[in-house]
């Protein structure tokens, strides 16, 4: 059967980088993580459960069941386990799918949700575990996992189950915590994707962080200016937004926001003159099409403010 | 034909109070969001509002078809970031499932493959 065999032993070697830990790193443990046993095909809201009572929250796994199972799959997806995360007011991020990652996380004191295939690339059996700490002298990764509360595995055997999903695995932040390694762009993406979720007081706390990483991250600063909108805080967020342009004066959606934030307080000839020069520098059909909005809410709020009671 | 109906009407109020969520997250017309500058440096092209809302009625429908609770469904779309919602209108059937389930056709595979060792069968040899 020379076709099967070469279906089986597939399995190519892991590549150093993603194998490797610096050396004179201890084992470590992370041996209060909470343990949820999972019900049938219910790996994905056990494990959630775990990571986020970790960074602690109280959680119901049966809401998180509501949240990411998807009875027709008999499981859960990747992105849904990320948003169900920002659904309880914590931070997903998705770290490096390395050895040395996995460790710089839990020797920050966080377990990581991994994704992982038991089976073999043509009978998959996709699984959500909880990496809680390395044993770095018997080369094991100690996992809540299942039904077992402490499952440990040769870190061979994780490898190669782990490689399956490119190496996938997330961390649950508090607002206030940052990566061990953290990677700006990803993490912008993560704090807007909180923000769009509602998260509203947590997203803000996240865009602090951000800027205490990165003095005048414009990114942030325009998170926190859209968050001031949305509260209806106008001078607050004309400050944010002023203070984006300022940094970059070609920032077609700090203008246009900003040019919202002015029409808000009366501003309506500063305002389209923050639209105008926006105008000059929007390539992008979508985005010019973002400006004609705002030029039509602006006029209606002048007009609306120009009748009298 | 009658359930078509009733299931399409179903999927335009579904789709309706989505988008309404929607522009009640961001409050006015006109307003940019953040995740438009955040994912600005490596994408060319930003993502049309427009695009979002008919990626989000069409996830919803997918939701809805593989058995999640209407009432759920809504909660579940506003927590997606625009890019992944765009991703799993792409490709949610490409998305793996973590749940332990051995696919039908793995299981199937698994039978032949002892059948194979036993001898009952002759199927994987090489002609």
């Amino acid at each position: 059967m020379p076709a099967l065999f070469i279906f089986l032993s597939g399995c190519a070697s892991i590549p150093p980088h993603i194998a490797e830990l610096e050396a004179s790193r201890a084992s470590v443990e992370l041996v209060d993580t909470p343990f949820f046993p999972q019900e049938r095909y219910q790996c994905g809201p056990a494990a959630l459960a775990a990571a986020i009572s970790s960074s602690g929250i109280e959680v119901d796994v049966q809401d998180l069941v509501d949240r990411v199972y998807l009875p027709g799959r008999q499981g859960s997806l990747q992105v849904e386990m990320l948003a169900a995360t920002r659904s309880v007011g914590r931070l997903p991020y998705v770290i490096d799918g390395t050895l040395q990652a996995l460790w710089n996380e839990l020797a920050a004191g966080r377990p990581v949700v991994v994704l992982q295939n038991l089976g073999v690339a043509v009978i998959p059996r996709w699984h959500f575990a909880v990496v809680v700490g390395v044993d770095t002298e018997r080369d094991a990764i100690l996992l809540r996992s299942g039904v077992e509360q402490r499952r440990v595995t040769s870190l061979k055997t994780f490898l190669r189950t782990w490689r399956r999903s490119d190496y996938w695995g997330f961390i649950v932040l508090r607002p206030e915590e940052l990566p061990a390694d953290v990677d700006r762009q990803r993490y912008q993406k993560a704090v807007a994707a909180l923000e769009k979720a509602g998260r509203t007081e947590e997203a803000t706390t996240a865009w602090k962080m951000a800027i205490s990483q990165w003095p005048g991250n414009p990114v942030a600063l325009f998170g926190l200016g859209n968050i001031e909108l949305s509260l209806g805080n106008d001078p607050e967020a004309e400050a944010y937004f002023r203070a984006v342009v300022e940094r970059d004066a070609r920032s077609v959606a700090a203008r246009n926001n900003l040019a919202i934030a002015l029409a808000r307080q009366g501003r309506y000839a500063e305002a389209m003159q923050e639209l105008s020069i926006a105008r000059e520098d929007a390539s992008d059909p979508a985005i010019a099409a973002e400006l004609a909005d705002t030029e039509a809410l602006i006029a209606e709020l002048s007009r609306d403010a120009a009748v009298p009671d | 034909m009658k359930f078509n109906c009733l299931r399409q009407s179903l999927l335009q109020v579904v789709s309706l109070a989505i988008i309404c969520t929607g522009f009640a997250q961001v409050s006015h017309a006109g307003v940019i969001e953040t995740s438009v500058l955040a994912d600005q440096e490596d994408r060319a092209t930003h993502i049309a509002r427009v695009e979002v809302l008919l990626a989000s009625a069409e996830v919803a429908r997918q939701f809805e078809k593989l058995g999640v609770d209407q009432a759920l469904v809504a909660q579940r779309i506003q927590t997606l970031s625009n890019t992944e919602l765009l991703l799993l209108q792409e490709q949610m059937d490409q998305q793996v499932a973590g749940g332990d389930a051995l696919a039908v056709i793995g299981t199937v595979f698994l039978v032949l493959l002892i059948l194979e060792l036993v001898g009952v069968t002759d199927i994987f040899k090489s002609i």
